[in-house]
């Protein structure tokens, strides 16, 4: 890597030293800013309001969720839109079948790798809530916070992912 | 600048600094898992570090913020269900090659079949939801 010559921020890939210097900085920033602990995963839960309308459910009508066009619901447009100039920057193409590895590895009908994410994403949304954070909340904010359920949590995150990626090597070597 | 609109900056510039760091290619978070690129895990460790000396220096300003709002850490408490979930996280996360940020990422960046990942953090989060109301009856 050298030292890091700026070529072009706007469209070269990021050293991981400059990523996770940004990424950090947002924590304090959000507190600083907006009195807000950077996090993500609850918002799934005004996506919920959103995609459930009718629903009764306590939680899903908590204080969290009063209003569901709050703090939240800007942050993940706003991630989904940052990401979409960051790609189109890049030139990459504006909507793609391709995920790496995974569509490399398994030639499977479309239907089955719709099943396949929608069960990652499903586990995902159940896992987070379950254990009250995702990476940004437990692992980023959390643990620069010293929170020891961070710190368990992280670890539960970390193991199981080693242990699902290993498996899906095992299940590609025996040629799925 | 009203809130709402400060946060949305500040989600664009997340979204657009995984994706420039390749938070958000599924490759880059395989082979994080398999050992064979690191890359990611020390951009977590950069970030966990950069935001640790960032809320330290807010002890040290007696934890005022921008004209002078008062900033309260939010504590994620433990509980026993903190490792089952974690546990489930793990498995999501090795599956779609995403966590809840980078999905959102992914779908900003066109990648079609993070749409399903979004869709079952939904419904997870409604399962979720649906549980936490039966277990309390």
């Amino acid at each position: 890597m050298g030292f890091f010559v700026f070529g072009n921020l706007l469209t070269d890939p990021w050293p991981w030293w400059l990523g996770g210097i940004c990424i950090g900085l947002l924590v304090p920033l959000m507190y600083y800013f907006t009195n807000t602990a950077l996090g993500v995963s609850t918002g799934y839960g005004n996506l919920a309001r959103l995609i459930f309308f009718k629903t009764r459910l306590k939680w899903l009508h908590s204080d969290a969720f009063k209003n569901i066009y709050n703090w939240r619901f800007f942050f993940i447009i706003g991630i989904v839109i940052g990401a979409f100039i960051s790609a189109q920057l890049a030139g990459m193409l504006l909507v793609t079948s391709d995920m790496g590895r995974f569509t490399q590895m398994f030639a499977w009908p479309f239907l089955y790798q719709a099943l396949w994410f929608f069960a990652g994403g499903f586990l995902l949304g159940l896992g987070a809530r379950t254990a009250n954070g995702c990476t940004s909340g437990h692992s980023i904010h959390g643990l620069a916070n010293f929170h020891l359920s961070s710190l368990i949590a992280t670890v539960f995150f970390l193991l199981f992912g080693f242990l699902t990626v290993h498996f899906i090597s095992f299940l590609q070597a025996g040629g799925m | 600048m009203s809130k709402n609109l400060i946060i949305l900056i500040f989600g664009i510039f997340f979204g657009f600094v995984l994706s420039r760091v390749g938070a958000s290619n599924y490759d880059m978070i395989f082979s994080m898992f398999t050992m064979e690129n690191l890359t990611l895990a020390w951009v977590i460790l950069t970030a966990i570090v950069t935001a640790a000396v960032g809320m330290q220096v807010f002890k040290l300003l007696g934890h005022k913020g921008y004209k002078g709002i008062d900033i309260k850490i939010k504590k994620k408490e433990l509980t026993r269900y903190t490792a089952l979930g974690g546990a489930f996280f793990g498995i999501g996360w090795g599956m779609s090659g995403a966590c809840p940020g980078t999905a959102l990422a992914q779908v900003g960046e066109g990648k079609f079949l993070a749409v399903f990942t979004i869709l079952g953090l939904i419904a997870g989060t409604y399962i979720y939801a649906l549980w936490l109301e039966k277990s309390q009856q």
